[in-house]
């Protein structure tokens, strides 16, 4: 009976001390704030962003938001917004949507952030929708491909800003069609959403394949996998292969296809998602010589083209502000989605509300600057941002220039649904003078 | 007996009235970690009633979350069960998966053990991706709704969902611990002991070993697979990257800092899980110091945590002899 009692008390003791623990920590952590919307005082307005700072999913990752926080800084040194300096909140969500609800219920509830912006992954960003959506918070510019954020129903305060991968997929449809007419097509994909939402919009602009090759996540580190896309690709005898998978699964089939002796026989096409040079490099140096001369699909500019004005300005803020941080697209991603958050916020006006916010980037977010070259879709009815790519052919350098030349961008636009693929020049908004927004 | 038993019941009722009563007085945040505390304390035990109290080690408790979590919100979604059937049926799913997992694992042991439930781990989420039913790398979503209007009534006030999830977490704890207490006080708990403390002696006794051993089993994945659907609960969605084996280490973690043959401590093991990096947290910000500092004294507080455990109190800061538990054998 000794034990049995004792466990009881063990059992009561331990639920008292719970109990304590909890009514300690419930000490409401409120604070003062003369304004009337939730995170905005009169001389600071405040942000949040959930990205993976630990584990797995970091490098890369983890510099998106110290760049975001770079450019507020320098816009915070050149007067703010309104006179607002802008603080950001960057909380670590391990890429594990878990930890990405409990931080983002710190953000709303704890720090009492005005807006989210640059979230990161789709699963992380879908664990926090629902209270996101309860408390009314705009979730600016969410950092995934993921087609279904940009359903204004569903999720009526986000707004995406890369193009969906369905887009993606009638894009480099539309510009098969322009350049490649008559030539057999191969597409690799990952047989999971990723690929799906691709094959769909494959199917609606009407591209023929003379081989679908599609693998599971994952399995594009197996040799013999990789073996087997080159068999079936030799066997189909197609002449130009797009590749819609992960930056790994390109530079698998890049070396796969260089050691059995496709070099100069294929053209590669890459979706934009694997088709970071940098990163390939890095992966694989095998795939190197088939990189060369391969074409990939992207909205942003290359990273390392430095005529550009808007990579040229980030450079330079990266290099004053984000000091030992070296320049790549996770910086060119995280300074562009900032630059375009505090011309949202200068939208909003002398007094922003999360309502008034929303509303500013529904009537001229589609005119804000930004470094994309595609335009930016954002209206009343509609949340996608970026809707369309441009394509260009890799160098030995790793670097991208267009396909016909450098500075000759073309770009290939299209829609969330059946819409057709509309080919035309950039027109892409001048950057206001040192990258300073003035809107 | 029988008065001790009306007794405990009647302690975890009041437990739970108390706490019920309490979430009117702690804001959105607190409720909604209570919450996780709540299913910690569900999955941490799980893991002592098999580790601690039947011998058997399991690294992938978190693939058995997904299968109870999986099977709830699809149960949920697609066939309409009521809230509480869904959470029913994703523990008996977890159950029948831990009965075929147990078949296995009663042949097994230590090393052998670990690695299979290990690969389980690693291997079930990816499952996701391969059936369209389970909504891939995205997850299928899950919204069990605001509490009923009249248990909002009652209550007065502003009943927020977070609110309602911390009285279901609760709700199922205090039942879920009540369950088990009893449980390892009855002949089944008796010969898990048995069977943990020499295997030979119990099987000389007439103890069945090998069914032993996967009844245990079966129980601990019932409550595991009840903690991953209160995890899709709260979480509003299932998704591979939700049961990932940080998750199953996790537990495991927390089931150390308990004390693995302690079931009260699973409740340390739970807290100290929720409430370390709202220190840190908490810490970070005092010093001024940067978010990379709280993201990682976290997992560098834990392993401090659990190495002085290990060392100091390894049966959990609350039972520091297991010979007390064989006295109970013998009784």
């Amino acid at each position: 009976m000794l034990v049995h009692r004792s466990t009881k008390r063990g059992v009561f003791a331990v639920a008292v001390a719970a109990v304590a623990a909890l009514a300690v920590s419930a000490l409401p952590a409120q604070a003062f704030s003369p304004h009337s919307e939730v995170g905005v005082t009169s001389t600071t307005i405040k942000l949040g962003i959930t990205v993976p700072l630990t584990g797995a999913a970091a490098p890369g990752y983890n510099k998106v938001p110290y760049a975001m926080k770079a450019y507020f800084d320098y816009v915070n040194d050149n007067g703010g917004v309104n006179g607002r300096k802008i603080q950001l909140v960057i909380k670590d969500d391990a890429y594990s949507p878990i930890l990405a609800k409990s931080v983002t219920n710190d953000l709303i509830l704890k720090d009492k952030v005005f807006a989210l912006v640059g979230t990161l992954g789709t699963a992380n960003n879908e664990a926090t929708s629902k209270f996101v959506n309860d408390k009314g918070v705009p979730r600016l510019f969410v950092n995934t491909g993921f087609s279904g954020f940009a359903n204004t129903k569903k999720y009526p305060t986000t707004y995406a800003l890369f193009p969906s991968y369905y887009m993606e997929a009638k894009a480099i449809g539309g510009y098969l069609d322009d350049k490649f007419a008559g030539k057999k097509v191969a597409l690799i994909y990952q047989d999971d959403d990723f690929g799906i939402d691709a094959l769909a919009g494959f199917n609606q602009v009407g591209t023929k394949f003379v081989a679908k090759i599609p693998y599971a996540s994952g399995s594009q580190t197996d040799p013999t996998v990789v073996g087997k896309w080159i068999t079936s690709i030799v066997t189909s005898g197609a002449d130009t292969v797009v590749l819609f998978g992960v930056s790994t699964a390109t530079a698998a089939a890049l070396g796969g296809a260089y050691k059995a002796g496709l070099a100069g026989k294929v053209q590669w096409i890459l979706g934009s998602v694997g088709a970071d040079p940098t990163t390939i490099k890095t992966l694989a140096p095998t795939a190197l010589p088939l990189l060369n001369g391969a074409i990939a699909a992207s909205f942003l500019p290359s990273a390392n083209d430095s005529a550009d004005e808007y990579v040229a300005q980030f450079q330079k803020i990266n290099t004053q502000y984000n000091k030992g941080a070296s320049f790549d697209n996770n910086v060119l991603v995280g300074m562009n989605a900032g630059m375009l958050a505090v011309q949202a916020l200068r939208a909003a006006g002398t007094s922003p509300t999360r309502a008034k916010l929303m509303a500013a980037i529904d009537a001229s977010g589609s005119k804000f600057a930004s470094a994309g070259f595609a335009p930016l879709g954002w209206s009343k009815s509609s949340h996608i941002g970026y809707n369309g790519y441009w394509f260009g052919r890799i160098a030995a350098d790793a670097t991208i220039a267009p396909v016909d030349g450098a500075g000759k961008y073309v770009l290939y636009t299209t829609d969330s649904s059946t819409g057709a693929v509309v080919k035309s020049a950039i027109a892409r908004p001048a950057m206001p003078a040192k990258g300073l927004p003035t809107n | 007996m029988r008065k001790s038993k009306s007794l405990s019941a009647l302690i975890f009722f009041a437990i739970g009235l108390f706490l019920l009563g309490l979430s009117n007085f702690v804001d959105e945040l607190r409720a909604y970690q209570g919450a996780q505390v709540g299913i910690y304390v569900i999955a941490i035990s799980s893991i002592i009633l098999l580790t601690g109290f039947s011998g058997q080690i399991s690294l992938g408790h978190g693939a058995l979350m997904a299968i109870g979590g999986y099977s709830a919100v699809l149960s949920y979604n697609h066939w309409h069960f009521p809230m509480l059937l869904a959470f029913t049926f994703g523990a008996a799913v977890a159950a029948l998966a831990g009965f075929i997992l147990g078949m296995a694992a009663a042949r097994l042991s230590g090393p052998y053990l670990a690695g299979t439930t290990l690969a389980l781990a690693v291997g079930l989420p990816s499952l996701a991706n391969q059936f369209h039913i389970l909504g891939g790398e995205q997850g299928l979503s899950f919204d069990i709704g605001e509490a009923p209007k009249w248990i909002a009534d009652k209550t007065g006030g502003d009943f927020t969902q977070y609110k309602w999830f911390f009285w279901i977490s609760v709700t199922c704890t205090l039942f879920t611990m009540w369950f088990i207490k009893n449980l390892l006080q009855s002949r089944f708990g008796r010969t898990w002991r048995a069977v943990r403390g020499n295997p030979s002696a119990a099987a000389l006794s007439g103890i069945n070993i090998g069914r032993s051993k996967v009844l245990a089993f079966t129980v601990s994945s019932a409550l595991a697979g009840l903690a991953g659907a209160l995890l899709a609960m709260i979480l509003g969605l299932v998704a591979p990257m939700a049961f990932t084996l940080t998750l199953s280490f996790t537990l495991v973690t927390g089931a150390v800092l308990a004390g693995v043959s302690n079931l009260g401590g699973s409740i340390i093991g739970a807290l100290v899980l929720v409430v370390i990096p709202e220190i840190t947290d908490a810490v970070a910000t005092h010093l001024g110091g940067s978010e990379k500092i709280s993201a990682n004294l976290p997992g560098l507080i834990t392993s401090v945590l659990l190495i002085l455990t290990v060392i100091f109190a390894p049966n959990g800061p609350q039972l520091h002899k297991r010979n007390k538990s064989g006295k109970a054998k013998t009784q």
